[in-house]
């Protein structure tokens, strides 16, 4: 990786642990980092030259940018074909995207049952959000969202999680073609 | 749109599938406990051997399926539309 891009993921971190220190997670701290990640995406080929990231074998692929010490947050590129999509999810922690080039649609939604019944899930949708080149999208500890590639080119974007993803917690998908809900199983456990 | 037989070895249930539906969507609609997470191609909870037939696969995330399970015979199970009559076993269990 690049010295310039090195220290420019790193100096992102540390001006995102700043924000989190001041604001927390909450939609303020959340909408100033995405401020922080949006200028980064900005910086486009020049720091993130596509030649220095492998395409999907198939259709989706993450590349680790910098990683905070300890338990801390994980920033990736994350390359994404057209018509990859992503059922509605809640990952447990928040999340902070931004282009750097292509159009990725995140649809937003809350759950509507009151968790009852095993397996049984119902939501609705509450809102949408472009994730396209000057703009980007900020979701809180679950918050439940639907993602699709809807250009014609790869979705390229940042995505900086509060957790690395070799750490994530249980993620939950939503289904309402099947009124359903499925949990997977938390890597917090058996990461290192 | 042509219906497909898809043949679930694990509970030996028979199930149409049109061409343009998942091999998924079509199980769990006719009441197979099939294993499921995401189903958009992204957990693997629904790998499955392909054991007969061909199908088409939509997109998925490499960490979901390797190069070298497709070539082995694997398959997401969420991302399969059957283009033949098809026979699959899964091999993994979902989570709720």
């Amino acid at each position: 990786m690049s010295e310039e891009r090195t220290q420019a993921c790193a100096a992102l971190l540390k001006q995102a642990r700043a924000v989190i220190d001041t604001d927390g997670t909450g939609e303020a701290g959340l909408e100033k980092i995405k401020t922080l990640l949006v200028a980064l995406a900005d910086r486009g080929e020049a720091l993130f030259p596509l030649s220095d990231f492998a395409m999907p074998n198939a259709q989706g692929r993450n590349h680790i940018l910098a990683l905070e010490d300890g338990d801390g947050m994980g920033l990736y590129l994350t390359i994404n074909m057209p018509g990859k999509e992503a059922a509605p999810h809640d990952h447990g922690i928040w999340c902070v995207n931004a282009a750097i080039s292509g159009r990725e649609v995140n649809r937003f939604y809350r759950r509507t049952d009151d968790g009852s019944r095993a397996g049984y899930a119902t939501i609705e949708p509450i809102g949408e959000v472009m994730v396209e080149p000057g703009h980007g999208m900020a979701m809180a500890d679950h918050a439940i969202h639907e993602t699709m590639v809807v250009s014609d080119e790869p979705s390229i974007e940042l995505a900086l999680y509060g957790y690395a993803l070799a750490r994530f917690p249980s993620v939950v998908w939503f289904h309402p073609e099947f009124s359903s809900v499925r949990a997977m199983p938390s890597r917090r456990a058996e990461a290192t | 749109m042509a219906a497909f037989k898809v043949t679930i070895a694990n509970t030996g249930a028979v199930v149409d599938c049109d061409a343009n539906q998942r091999i998924l969507h079509a199980a769990v609609g006719a009441g197979v406990d099939y294993p499921y997470g995401c189903a958009t191609g992204n957990c693997a909870a629904c790998i499955s051997d392909l054991t007969s037939g061909e199908v088409a696969m939509m997109s998925y995330s490499d960490n979901a399926l390797s190069v070298a399970q497709l070539a082995d015979g694997k398959i997401l199970a969420c991302r399969a539309k059957p283009l033949s009559d098809v026979a699959v076993t899964w091999l993994g269990r979902g989570r709720r």
